[in-house]
C-alpha cells in the first residue's frame, strides 16, 4: 500500500487547490445570508449542522483486525496508530459503523468459523472497554438509542461467507452472537457462477434471522441472483461506480440499477483505489450512484483501517464534513444528504428486521445440508 | 402414603436438576434436527429416553442439555458442530415455550420452578468444542453454555481424559488458564470424563465450585468414569457437587466386568468394540445369549449416593442421568420418568425431605449462583484472557 500512497502524492490529479471549493456556477447565494454562505467555511458549517442531525452510518471499518495487531490501544483518548478513534469519529459525526470481521487472508475450511468467533469476541471486548464512546447495537431502534446517549453504535459485520462452515446452524449461532452482515463470495455456494441452491437457502435463512447480505466483491451473477432472491434489502458495503473507475469491486451501471430496483444500498468507499484520490472524485461517484441507483440506495463506507489508501482530506474518520460540504456545493438537497449519511442504513436495518419477523412466522428454521442441495 | 407418592410430592416442590441429557445429539443422529420427526411434546418412547410428558412425569425442573460433539472432531469441525448443537437447543426452546424455559442463571432456574416450567441450560461436553481458543470459550458462554466438561473420552492437548492413556498428567498450563477463564466467565468446570489427575489439577486451580455432571463413585464401582474418594473429599472445600449417573456399565461392578468381557470378545473376533455393523452385532448377540447382561437397579444407584454422601456430604450431591447418551439404563430408571423411583428408594433408606431437596434441586442451583458471584468478582479485577496454547504449553 505504501507505493500506492507515494504515487497518489505525486499524482498530477492531486493539487493543493483540489479540495478548495470552485466558485458556484449559476445563481450566487442570496446576499442576506452573508458572504459566509457559499464560502468553504460556510459550507463546512452547514455540513456540520446537517451531520449533527443526520450523522454518518459507516458501512465498513477494518478496525477489529487492525486492533488485533496492537498490544494496547485507547480509542477513547485517541489512538494515532489507526485511522479510527472516538475523538475523530466525533469530529467526523460518525454515529454508527459496521466493524468488519474479515481477515486479511481469508481462512478457509478448517479455521474460518473459529477465526470469526475470535473476531466477534474482540469486537465485544473492545466495545466493552470503551463504554464512554462505543456501544454494540444491531437494529435501527437501539442505534437511535445509542445516539441519544451520545455514544457511537457498533454493528458486528460483515463476516466472510466461509465463516458459516456451510452450516445454517452456525449462521443462526453467529446471528445470536450479534453478526449483522455476511459477504457472499469466496465459497462453493456463492461463486462466479452465482448462488447454488444451497446458496439460495443460505440467503433465505439470512432473511429469516436478519443477517444482511453484503455483495461487495461478489460476482455479477451473485449480485443479480441475490437481488432477485432476497426478501430483505441487500447492501454492497464497499462498492463505487465502475463507470467512473474500473475497480473489480465497483458496480457497473446495470448492477447499480438492479440494486436500486431492489431498494438495496450501495455504500461508496472512501478509498483512493476505488473512488480516486480526491474528495471530488468521491463526490463524483456519489453523484453517479445517486443518479443510477437512486438517492434512497446510496450510502457511505469509510473503509478505514482496512489497509487501503484514502483520498486527500478523507484520510481518517474525521473527514466526513468535508465530503458533505462538497455535496452541498454541488447542490445536493439536504434531504438526500440525510438519506446518504444516516437514513438509508436505518431503513435497510428496519426493513431487514421486518422481513425477519414476517419470515419467522411463516418458515421454520432450515437445517438442510449443503450436500442435500448441491450434491 | 407410599414412598413413591411421597417422592412425587417432594419433587413437585423440589424438582430434579439433571446434569446431563444427550437429547440434542440423539436428534442430530436420528433425524438431522428435524424436530417435526421427533415431536417431544408427544411420547417418543420408541426412539428416545426423553420427551416433555416423561420429563413432567419424572419431576424434572431443570435440565442441562448436553451440546456434545464427537471427541474425534477437532478444530472448526468441532466448533461448527457445537454451534449446531446449541442451535438445536435454541430451536427446542422456541418450539416448546410453555414447557421449556431458557435459563442462564440460578435466578432463572428459580423463576422456571415458580412458573412450573423446565429450566433449560446447556453444557458442552469436552474441551475439543473450543478448539484451543479462549475467545471461542467466551462465545459458547455468550450463547448460553453454562458448563464445559474438560474432556470427553479422548485426551485433548491440554487435559487428560479418564479413558485415554495419560499424557499431560492432568492439566497443562493452558488447561489451567482455560479453568481460570471459565471462572471469570461464570461457566462451571465439569470434571466428569476427565482423569483423576485432571480432577485434582482443576480443583487446585478453580476458585469457583466445580461439578461432575454425570459421574458416580469409584469406591462403589471401580470404573475410571467414576470419582475417587480423595476427590469427593475435596468437594466440601470447593463447594461443588457430584451428580450421580445411572449408566449401568459405570455403576454396577458386574456390568463393568461384563462390558470388559464383551469388548474382549469383539476384539477376539476382529471387530472394534464399538462396531455396530451387522456382522459385529451378530457376534455381540451370540455373546449376550451365553452371557446374560447384568442389570443395574434403582438400588445400585442409591448405593452410590449413600457412599458419596458419606464422603462428600449431603450438600455436595446431585443427579445426572445421561439419558439418550447411553444404550442401557437401570431397571426402574429406564427413562426420564424414573426419578421418583430413586427418590422413593432414598426415602426408604431414611433420607430426610431436607436432604432430598438438596440432592434434587438446591445444591445445583447454589453452585450455579456461586459461579456467577465468583465471575462478578473476577471480572472486576481482570479482563478476558487471550492466552494461546502455543504461548503457554510451548
Amino acid at each position: 500500500m505504501a507505493d500506492l500512497k507515494d504515487e497518489l502524492d505525486t499524482s498530477p490529479e492531486v493539487g493543493e487547490l483540489d479540495d478548495l471549493p470552485a466558485p458556484l456556477p449559476g445563481e450566487p447565494s442570496e446576499p442576506v445570508t452573508g458572504p459566509a454562505e457559499d464560502s468553504e467555511a460556510g459550507l463546512l458549517d452547514r455540513a456540520h449542522a446537517l451531520l449533527d442531525a443526520h450523522p454518518v452510518a459507516d458501512g465498513y471499518s477494518g478496525l477489529p483486525w487492525a486492533l488485533r495487531q496492537r498490544p494496547s490501544f485507547d480509542l477513547e483518548l485517541g489512538e494515532g496508530t489507526v485511522d479510527t478513534d472516538v475523538p475523530r469519529m466525533r469530529e467526523g459525526h460518525v454515529g454508527a459503523l459496521f466493524w468488519a470481521l474479515h481477515l486479511p487472508e481469508e481462512p478457509t475450511g478448517e479455521q474460518a468459523v473459529g477465526a470469526t468467533l475470535d473476531q466477534l469476541d474482540l469486537v465485544k471486548t473492545v466495545v466493552r472497554a470503551h463504554p464512554e464512546g462505543l456501544r454494540l447495537a444491531c437494529a435501527a431502534g437501539p442505534i437511535t438509542d445509542v445516539r441519544h446517549f451520545g455514544r457511537i453504535a457498533v454493528l458486528p459485520g460483515p463476516a466472510s461467507a466461509a465463516a458459516l462452515g456451510d452450516s445454517l446452524g452456525v449462521l443462526r449461532s453467529l446471528r445470536e452472537l450479534g453478526l449483522r452482515a455476511l459477504t457472499l463470495s469466496g465459497v462453493s455456494w456463492a461463486s462466479e457462477a452465482g448462488l447454488t441452491r444451497f446458496g439460495e437457502e443460505v440467503l433465505r435463512e439470512m432473511n429469516r434471522v436478519g443477517v444482511l447480505a453484503d455483495l461487495s466483491g461478489a460476482s455479477a451473477e451473485t449480485v443479480r441472483h441475490a437481488c432477485a432472491v432476497s426478501k430483505a434489502p441487500v447492501l454492497c458495503a464497499r462498492s463505487a461506480a465502475h463507470a467512473l473507475r474500473a475497480h473489480p469491486a465497483n458496480l457497473p451501471d446495470d448492477l447499480l440499477a438492479a440494486l436500486g430496483a431492489a431498494k438495496g444500498l450501495c455504500m461508496v468507499p472512501l478509498t483512493a483505489e476505488q473512488t480516486g484520490p480526491s474528495v471530488r472524485d468521491v463526490a463524483d461517484h456519489l453523484d453517479h450512484v445517486r443518479e443510477v441507483a437512486g438517492p434512497e440506495c446510496v450510502g457511505l463506507s469509510g473503509a478505514y483501517d482496512a489497509g487501503t489508501a484514502h483520498p486527500r482530506g478523507l484520510t481518517d474518520a474525521s473527514g466526513y464534513p468535508r465530503l458533505v460540504a462538497e455535496l452541498l456545493r454541488r447542490g445536493w438537497p439536504e434531504t438526500d444528504i440525510a438519506l446518504l449519511t444516516w437514513e438509508n442504513v436505518q431503513r435497510v436495518l428496519r426493513e431487514a428486521d421486518f422481513t425477519a419477523r414476517e419470515a419467522q412466522r411463516r418458515r421454520e428454521p432450515s437445517t438442510v445440508k449443503i450436500t442435500e442441495l448441491d450434491g | 402414603m407410599t414412598s413413591l407418592e411421597a417422592a412425587r410430592e417432594l419433587l413437585r416442590e423440589f424438582p430434579v436438576v439433571d446434569g446431563h441429557n444427550d437429547l440434542p445429539w440423539a436428534l442430530r443422529e436420528q433425524v438431522r434436527y428435524d424436530l417435526d420427526a421427533r415431536d417431544i411434546a408427544t411420547h417418543q418412547g420408541a426412539h428416545l429416553h426423553t420427551d416433555i410428558p416423561r420429563l413432567r412425569e419424572g419431576g424434572v425442573g431443570a435440565q442441562f442439555w448436553s451440546v456434545y460433539v464427537r471427541s474425534d472432531y477437532a478444530g472448526d469441525t468441532a466448533v461448527s458442530a457445537t454451534l449446531e448443537q446449541i442451535d438445536c437447543v435454541r430451536q427446542l426452546l422456541a418450539r416448546y415455550p410453555a414447557d421449556l424455559r431458557p435459563a442462564l442463571t440460578a435466578a432463572d432456574m428459580e423463576a422456571a420452578r415458580a412458573e412450573g416450567r423446565i429450566a433449560s441450560l446447556m453444557g458442552a461436553e469436552g474441551g475439543h468444542s473450543i478448539a484451543d481458543s479462549l475467545a471461542t470459550l467466551r462465545a459458547l458462554y455468550a450463547l448460553g453454555v453454562r458448563y464445559m466438561t474438560l474432556t470427553h473420552n479422548d485426551n485433548i492437548a491440554w487435559a487428560d481424559s479418564a479413558t485415554d492413556e495419560p499424557r499431560a498428567g492432568g492439566l497443562t498450563a493452558f488447561g489451567r488458564e482455560v479453568v481460570r477463564e471459565m471462572n471469570r466467565e461464570g461457566m462451571l468446570v465439569d470434571l466428569s470424563h476427565v482423569a483423576a489427575t485432571t480432577m485434582r489439577d482443576a480443583l487446585d486451580t478453580s476458585v469457583a465450585p466445580v461439578v461432575f455432571s454425570h459421574s458416580s463413585s469409584r469406591a462403589v464401582c471401580d470404573h475410571p468414569r467414576n470419582i475417587p474418594d480423595d476427590v469427593l473429599e475435596r468437594l466440601p472445600g470447593n463447594g461443588g457437587i457430584a451428580m450421580v449417573t445411572f449408566v449401568p456399565k459405570f455403576v454396577l461392578q458386574a456390568a463393568v466386568d461384563w462390558t470388559a468381557a464383551a469388548d474382549e470378545n469383539m476384539r477376539a473376533h476382529g471387530f472394534h468394540h464399538l462396531d455396530t455393523t451387522a456382522e459385529a452385532m451378530k457376534v455381540h448377540r451370540a455373546f449376550e445369549e451365553s452371557n446374560p447382561r447384568p442389570v443395574a437397579t434403582v438400588s445400585t444407584v442409591a448405593d452410590h449416593l449413600d457412599h458419596m454422601r458419606e464422603v462428600a456430604g449431603i450438600d455436595h450431591l446431585g443427579i445426572g442421568g445421561d439419558y439418550d447418551g447411553t444404550a442401557f439404563t437401570p431397571d426402574g430408571l429406564n427413562d426420564v420418568s424414573g426419578y421418583p423411583n430413586l427418590i422413593a428408594e432414598l426415602l426408604d433408606r431414611g433420607w430426610s425431605r431436607t436432604d432430598l431437596a438438596k440432592l434434587t434441586w438446591q445444591n445445583a442451583v447454589r453452585v450455579l449462583g456461586a459461579a456467577e458471584d465468583v465471575a462478578r468478582d473476577l471480572q472486576a479485577t481482570r479482563g478476558p484472557s487471550n492466552a494461546t496454547i502455543e504461548e503457554l504449553d510451548g
